[in-house]
């Protein structure tokens, strides 16, 4: 297992997409120890996925800083990757080609490409690499997707509800993988969700996020260990246990509105 | 027979051959399509010929049909003399295709990628794309001291427009995850270009280059009966002052397959950068 010593801090961090508009984020406070494979959960638009892309470099807060290892983080960078909703494979690449593009932007790809294999053989994908990447299923190009993001070598995998797209099966084979992959390697993860089961089967702790505006409300820790039995009694108590605090807090919330609105 | 059985037979023996054709290998089929619809073209030529030659208004143009004008076709090959007139123009189309592609693949990029840019410059273009390019002839004859490079600015204005147009929808038409996927995974501006931008829009480029050589094509003869000595163009007008209507002919002739030439390379690289899956 190999050791990073990054982990990812968040301070005092709000934001809105223009000056004066109303806050999508507000008073986020987290602070994530390397090697935790974290989830976010909370409803559609409570600004989760900005806050990850936040994370990623893609977006930059209006208040507050993300920083990675000490460092503020102000733009992308291939030791913090992102895999997203959709696959977004490049259509004109292989497979192969596909997984290796991001050690050919580093310029490293002659020295890596054993690697390129290595993770193709082991996201299952290595009799299709020379294949065209639209000849595959939806779960292989996500499988295609995760190589490419970790054949970087990234201290941190970020993942925006990578698996939604997924057929049942597929989706609880990769979270599985995924979170198993992360385990071993000691990468820190953060994945935003709004499936319960998807952020007990996968997350060492789960932070909660309310909306209007986006903030954290709570957390969980998952104390299981990989790989987790779905159908075991603690699994289903913890998967219980998040939905009755989220439901808490997600009536709270709706009651708070409610008199927001009234007066 | 009586005209009933017949009918029957004759729509069975016509199905029957049908589908013996639809058996035979694509190409096959292909090839037969393209062949018949010559042997049309042809035959309507021939007509043309015969009915001109039957006209006494017109009989003087009689050398306009096929047989006449293949015999020029194969003198103009047999001497030599075709191969500088399709040089001449050939270099024209080509060093004035080169301009409208340095021109307009940039400028596409640009109106492309930044939609305020593209809401400006949508109605100048737009206008501008609308003037014939032969309006231009007097300003290119002022601005060039050569006609040759009035000719080929004449050929880069006519052909620019669908290459603007063409690399523009190509760049609207990315999908903005492969630009945060790549900057994501560390590519830099020329990685970026190079890797992203350029195979995507590659298909939209070359169906632009296609639109923008049958427009330059049909510039050039036009283009070409002003001023200059040689190319395809001036040898239409020559023939015409000559007389010669089996040359006239023939070069018209050889301008349709060049065009055709020309539009199939332009296809073939369409196909060959194509990534989009049926």
């Amino acid at each position: 297992m190999t050791t990073h010593s990054s982990s990812v801090w968040i301070a005092e961090l709000s934001h809105s997409y223009k000056k004066q508009a109303p806050q999508v984020l507000t008073n986020i406070n987290l602070s994530i120890p390397k090697g935790q494979l974290t989830a976010m959960i909370g409803r559609s638009g409570c600004g989760k996925s900005t806050l990850l892309q936040m994370i990623a470099g893609l977006l930059l807060p209006s208040d507050g800083a993300v920083r990675i290892g000490g460092k503020t983080v102000v733009k992308p960078s291939a030791k913090w990757n992102m895999m997203f909703q959709k696959p977004s494979l490049y259509p004109w690449m292989s497979v192969r080609e596909n997984a290796a593009l991001g050690l050919v932007f580093a310029g490293t790809y002659k020295q890596k490409q054993d690697r390129v294999d290595e993770l193709l053989d082991m996201v299952g994908l290595s009799e299709h690499k020379d294949k065209n990447v639209q000849q595959l299923s939806g779960g292989q190009q996500q499988r295609v997707a995760l190589a490419r993001s970790l054949a970087t070598e990234p201290e941190i995998l970020l993942l925006d509800e990578p698996f939604s797209a997924l057929d049942a099966f597929t989706r609880t084979a990769l979270q599985t993988e995924v979170a198993q992959i992360c385990h071993e390697q000691g990468i820190t993860m953060i994945m935003v969700t709004h499936d319960i089961e998807e952020a007990i089967a996968m997350a060492d702790k789960v932070v909660i996020m309310s909306h209007n505006p986006g903030e954290i409300v709570g957390d969980l820790d998952v104390p299981l260990t990989y790989p987790r039995d779905r159908s075991a009694a603690d699994f289903i108590e913890l998967k219980e246990t998040l939905f009755n605090q989220f439901e808490q807090i997600d009536l709270a919330k709706q009651k708070e509105m409610a008199e927001v609105a009234n007066q | 027979m009586s005209e009933t059985t017949t009918t029957p037979m004759m729509v069975s023996v016509v199905n029957k051959a049908t589908s013996a054709f639809r058996q035979l290998p694509v190409w096959v089929q292909n090839v037969s399509f393209s062949t018949f619809g010559m042997a049309i073209l042809l035959l309507l030529w021939w007509l043309g010929g015969i009915w001109i030659a039957s006209n006494p208004d017109t009989e003087s143009f009689a050398s306009f049909a096929p047989a006449p004008a293949f015999e020029a076709l194969y003198e103009l090959v047999a001497s030599g003399e075709i191969w500088q007139t399709i040089w001449s123009s050939l270099y024209r189309i080509l060093v004035g295709l080169f301009w409208a592609i340095i021109l307009g693949v940039p400028v596409g990029i640009i109106i492309g990628y930044f939609s305020t840019i593209r809401q400006i410059a949508n109605m100048p273009f737009q206008l501008l794309r609308m003037i014939s390019p032969l309006a231009w002839m007097p300003i290119a004859v002022l601005v060039y001291a050569t006609w040759d490079n009035a000719i080929v600015f004449l050929i880069t204005i006519a052909a620019v427009w669908p290459i603007v147009f063409g690399t523009a929808h190509g760049v609207q038409r990315i999908d903005p995850l492969w630009f945060k996927v790549a900057k994501n995974l560390g590519a830099d501006g020329y990685q970026m270009l190079m890797r992203v931008i350029m195979p995507a829009i590659a298909q939209d480029v070359f169906a632009g280059i296609r639109l923008a050589v049958g427009v330059a094509w049909v510039v050039l003869v036009p283009a070409e009966y002003l001023g200059v000595t040689s190319g395809l163009g001036y040898a239409i007008n020559d023939a015409r002052d000559t007389l010669d209507y089996a040359k006239l002919a023939a070069v018209v002739v050889v301008i349709g397959i060049i065009g055709y030439m020309l539009d199939s390379i332009a296809a073939r690289l369409i196909k060959l950068y194509s990534w989009r899956m049926e």
